[in-house]
Formats: structure tokens, sequence, C-alpha cells
């Protein structure tokens, strides 16, 4: 009986909690500007400019990349070939 | 012609009967003798006899055996090296070869250290060859080697000097045509290695000079094209280096293929600021060397293990040959060309004669089934020595295509970039005029020829040729000419 009575408060309260967290409903009503004007030619901006009147950029050295190149600084591969193929 | 065929035969007759002679005289030995010279002397009978090959291992096992040389196993050891080559001490360690001072083993020893890049060690050998010994010039042209090798310029100056004074007094006084051809040979080499040296100091002039001393027939004349290219290229003749490597485009080059010259070709073009004719060249050498580099990979991949597919190809029939790849047809030509090549197959030529001339005999016994066994072994032995060297060529020359590959590919990441320089600037450049040669743009001495190229090559004109294109150098790319 006492295990019974326990068990049944047990699920009354979780059933008050979630009644507490149920959204309301609420009967929302969007509406949209039907028509509007804007007069571009009344508009003003207050202020000072301070952007440059001439958009230019600045010209950068390119970067070189020197890559090696062939050079023949000296003829030790033919010189010893040339040894080994005497004998 | 009756009695030249009958001289012929008498000839053979009493040369036959003479190997005969000392085949007996050294089986004699063979039984009889108890001594320690034993060896030595069953060498001498048959180095006597003409078995140079056969008595290879008797020397071998008398040298292992003792210290002691005399006047005439001095001789003998000579005349083995003459004509058997490096083989004469193969079978002994360098450590017991350098107790000889003797120069037929000096020079083999040598030769041997240097192979191995021992520099110091093979110089000290060589140097134990007296200068008027007819190996001084080989042992000076190696010696002034290693002192090039060493950037000892002045000494490796006055060593090829040497060289090809001593080279060119034996040429003079040689009986023979093959000597003379011998002695032609070293004394061209030493030439040779003398201009490189100049060029290798920058006196460019000096060593085009050297060149001219050097015979079109000669057979190391077609090698020289690419030194002579490199000291015009550095001297800034761009036209004339084009011109000298355009030659191995000529029928009579056409086994000669050197990559490098591709490289020096597109390189020189690229001082003359011609990008899209540079590019032509970096492309082709892609187009050109790929497949064939491919084409020897698989067949040395196909092939790696077998001792003797080179040589078969050497001396397969004219029907088999043209089956292969014309490259590797051609390759195997440019290697038959090689000194060393040549030596080694006149060497088993000589081992199969003497093979033939041991069976011959007609007392067979112990010591001749030795030496026929020897001689067995020995024709083995230099057959996987010529198939590994022709396999080597191969392999060598596959690097070399690598190699300049990637020197290529660098070139045209620098054309890339000078092209894309040139968009860029066309305003401030003048419009490019890409008009060809001209005779003005050849620089000429007055003893240059001078032929005009009318779409064929001429024996007489080749090495010769330079051409006339006008250097497209402007504003930025100026610095390139």
């Amino acid at each position: 009986m006492k295990t019974f009575l326990i068990t049944t408060l047990i699920f009354m309260s979780f059933g008050i909690s979630a009644q507490d967290n149920a959204p309301e409903k609420k009967n929302t009503v969007y509406k949209y500007k039907e028509y509007e004007v804007i007069d571009l030619g009344s508009m003003e901006i207050k202020g000072q400019i301070i952007a440059p009147g001439d958009l230019t950029v600045n010209e950068r050295e390119r970067k070189v990349f020197k890559r090696s190149l062939l050079e023949k600084e000296n003829f030790d591969f033919e010189n010893k070939r040339e040894i080994e193929n005497l004998r | 012609m009756k009695y030249l065929a009958t001289t012929f035969l008498l000839a053979s007759l009493v040369m036959g009967n003479y190997a005969n002679a000392t085949a007996k005289a050294a089986f004699d030995i063979f039984q009889n003798d108890k001594s320690k010279e034993k060896n030595k002397k069953i060498a001498h009978e048959l180095i006597d006899g003409g078995f140079y090959f056969s008595a290879i291992p008797y020397i071998n096992t008398y040298l292992d055996e003792s210290n002691q040389i005399d006047a005439q196993l001095e001789n003998d050891i000579e005349t083995l090296v003459i004509k058997t080559g490096t083989m004469a001490v193969l079978n002994l360690e360098e450590k017991k070869l350098e107790k000889y001072s003797i120069p037929s083993i000096s020079l083999i020893l040598g030769t041997r250290l240097f192979n191995k890049e021992q520099y110091e060690k093979a110089y000290e050998i060589l140097s134990r060859i007296p200068e008027t010994h007819k190996f001084s010039i080989e042992a000076n042209l190696m010696k002034g080697t290693i002192r090039n090798l060493q950037r000892k310029h002045i000494e490796a100056l006055n060593l090829y000097s040497l060289c090809t004074q001593k080279a060119a007094a034996q040429e003079n006084a040689a009986n023979g045509e093959k000597l003379k051809r011998y002695y032609t040979y070293l004394r061209e080499n030493c030439i040779i290695r003398t201009a490189r040296v100049k060029i290798e100091d920058k006196k460019f002039d000096e060593a085009l000079e050297l060149y001219e001393q050097i015979d079109k027939r000669s057979y190391k004349w077609p090698y020289i094209l690419m030194d002579k290219a490199w000291a015009n290229y550095y001297l800034k003749d761009y036209n004339r280096a084009i011109g000298l490597t355009v030659t191995y485009k000529s029928p009579l080059l056409e086994s000669y293929f050197f990559p490098e010259a591709e490289v020096l070709t597109a390189l020189s073009y690229y001082n003359l600021c011609l990008w899209d004719d540079s590019l032509k060249v970096v492309d082709h050498f892609y187009e050109y060397y790929q497949p064939k580099a491919d084409a020897l990979k698989d067949i040395l991949a196909k092939n790696k293990k077998s001792d003797t597919y080179f040589l078969d190809l050497y001396y397969a029939d004219s029907k088999t040959r043209e089956n292969l790849n014309p490259f590797i047809r051609n390759l195997i030509t440019q290697t038959r060309k090689q000194v060393k090549f040549s030596l080694d197959l006149a060497s088993l030529k000589a081992a199969k004669d003497e093979l033939a001339l041991i069976k011959k005999l007609k007392n067979k016994n112990d010591f001749t089934n030795g030496l026929e066994a020897n001689l067995d072994s020995t024709i083995a032995f230099i057959s996987a020595k010529i198939n590994y060297y022709i396999k080597k060529e191969i392999f060598s020359f596959i690097n070399e295509i690598h190699k300049h590959s990637y020197s290529m590919f660098n070139l045209k990441l620098e054309l890339l970039s000078k092209k894309r320089d040139e968009i860029y600037n066309t305003k401030l450049d003048t419009k490019v005029d890409r008009d060809r040669g001209s005779e003005n743009n050849v620089n000429r001495k007055v003893t240059q020829y001078f032929f005009d190229f009318n779409g064929s090559f001429w024996a007489d004109e080749l090495g010769d040729y330079s051409f006339g294109l006008k250097s497209q150098c402007t504003g930025a790319n100026k610095e390139q000419n």
C-alpha cells in the first residue's frame, strides 16, 4: 500500500511539471507592407569624404626565383669515364 | 697467289709446330719439375708459345706464393699485360700487388685503385713507373686526371703535357699500325684533357685552339664537339654552341647521342632570349628521350640476371638487330667504339682461339685438360665482363637522361617565367622581331670556315656550323646576353 502511494505521487508530480512546460498557444498574424516608395533623389548623407579620389595599387617588385640552370664547372664525369674505358 | 697460299700454309704449320713444342715443354716441366719456380717456368713456356691466357693462372699462383720477380718474369708479365690487359694479375689482391714495383703491375694496380677512387694511393703506385718506360704515357694520363680531380691544375697540365709529348714521340717511332693508333689515341686524350683544364680555368679561347689539333677523322672527334660547344657557350657565342650541338643530328653521327647536347641547345636559345625555340627543344627532349629511357629500363629489367644477353645482342645477325629498337641498336654501336670494349672483345676472341688450339693438341693429358678447364672459365669470365660492361653503359645512359631531365625541368620553369614577364611587360618592350638568321650574327675567326647550311650535312663541314640568330634580349632581359 505504501509503495502504491509513493508511485502514484511520483506520477502525479511528473504530470504537473509536464503541464508547466507546454508552450502557450497564441494566434499570431503576420502582415506584410503592401507598398513603399523610396525617393533616392532626396536622400542625403552627412559626414566627410575620407576615401582617396584616385584608386591605385602600388606596384610591388616581382619576386625573382633563380633556378639553378645547368653549368659545366668541370669535366670530372667524362674524365673518370674515359679512364674506366681505357682498360 | 699460289706462292702466297703455300707460304701461309707453311707459316701456320711452323707456328703450329712451335706451339706444340712449347706446350710439350710446359708439360715436361709440369711433370718433372719439383722446384718452387715450377709455375713460373710453365708460364714462361706457355707465353713463349703464344698461350697467353693459359699462362695467367700459373703466373698468378707463382706471384701468390713468391715475392721474387726476376728479369725474365718481368718480361713475361709485361707481355701478358700487353696481350691480355688487366686479366694478367686478376686473381691477386691489391695488398699483394703493392709489394711489386715493376711497371706492368704498377700500371694495373694504379688503374684498379683509380677506378675504386683511391686517388692518392693510385698516384703513388703510378709514380713508380719510370718516365722512360712505355707505360709512363698511360700513367701520366691517369696521374694528370687525379691532379685534375683534386683541382691541382698546374700539376695536371704538366702531366698532360708530358703525356702528349711522349705519346707523339712514340707515335712517330711505332712500326705497326695498331701500336701507332694506340699512341695517337693517348696523345689526343692528353690534348683534350689539357683543353678541359683550360675550360675549367675559364681560358676558353686557349681551349678552343687546342681542340683544333684533333683530326676530324679521329675516334675522339665526335666527343669533343660537346666540349667545344661548352667553351663557345661560355664565350657567349651561343650561335656557334647551337651549331656544334646540331652536328649530332647529321646522319654520320646518328649513333652518338648526348642528352647534354639538348640541354646546351636549349640553354643557348634561352640566352638568346628565344623562349619559344628553347621551349621547343625542352619539349622535344621529353618526347624523344622518355620512351627511350623506358625501353632501356624494360630491356635491363628483363635481362638483369643474364650473363650473356647483351653480348649476344652484339653478336646477333643483322635481321635480329633490325628488330631491335633503333635506339638500343645505336647504343650498342656506340659502346662498340669504346676502347675497353674492343680490347675485351679481342681478348675473348684470343682466348677462344687459344682454346681451339689446345683442343687440337694430339697428346691429351692432365695438364692439357687443366689448361682447357682454365680457358673455359676465362672465356666465361670475359663474356660476363663484356655483358656487364654493356649493361653498365645502358644503366649510366638512363641515369644521364634522368639527370638532364631535372635540368630541363628547371629551364622550363625559367622559360615560362620569362614568357609570363614578357606578356606583363608588352607595353614596355618594343615589338619582338622574329626575323631568323643572318650572316651578320655569325662570329667567325680567321681559322674558322663558313658554310651555308642548305638542309643537308656534309662530312667536311661537320663541326664548323654556326647559327646566325639575332639575340632577342631587350630591356629587362638584357642580362641574358
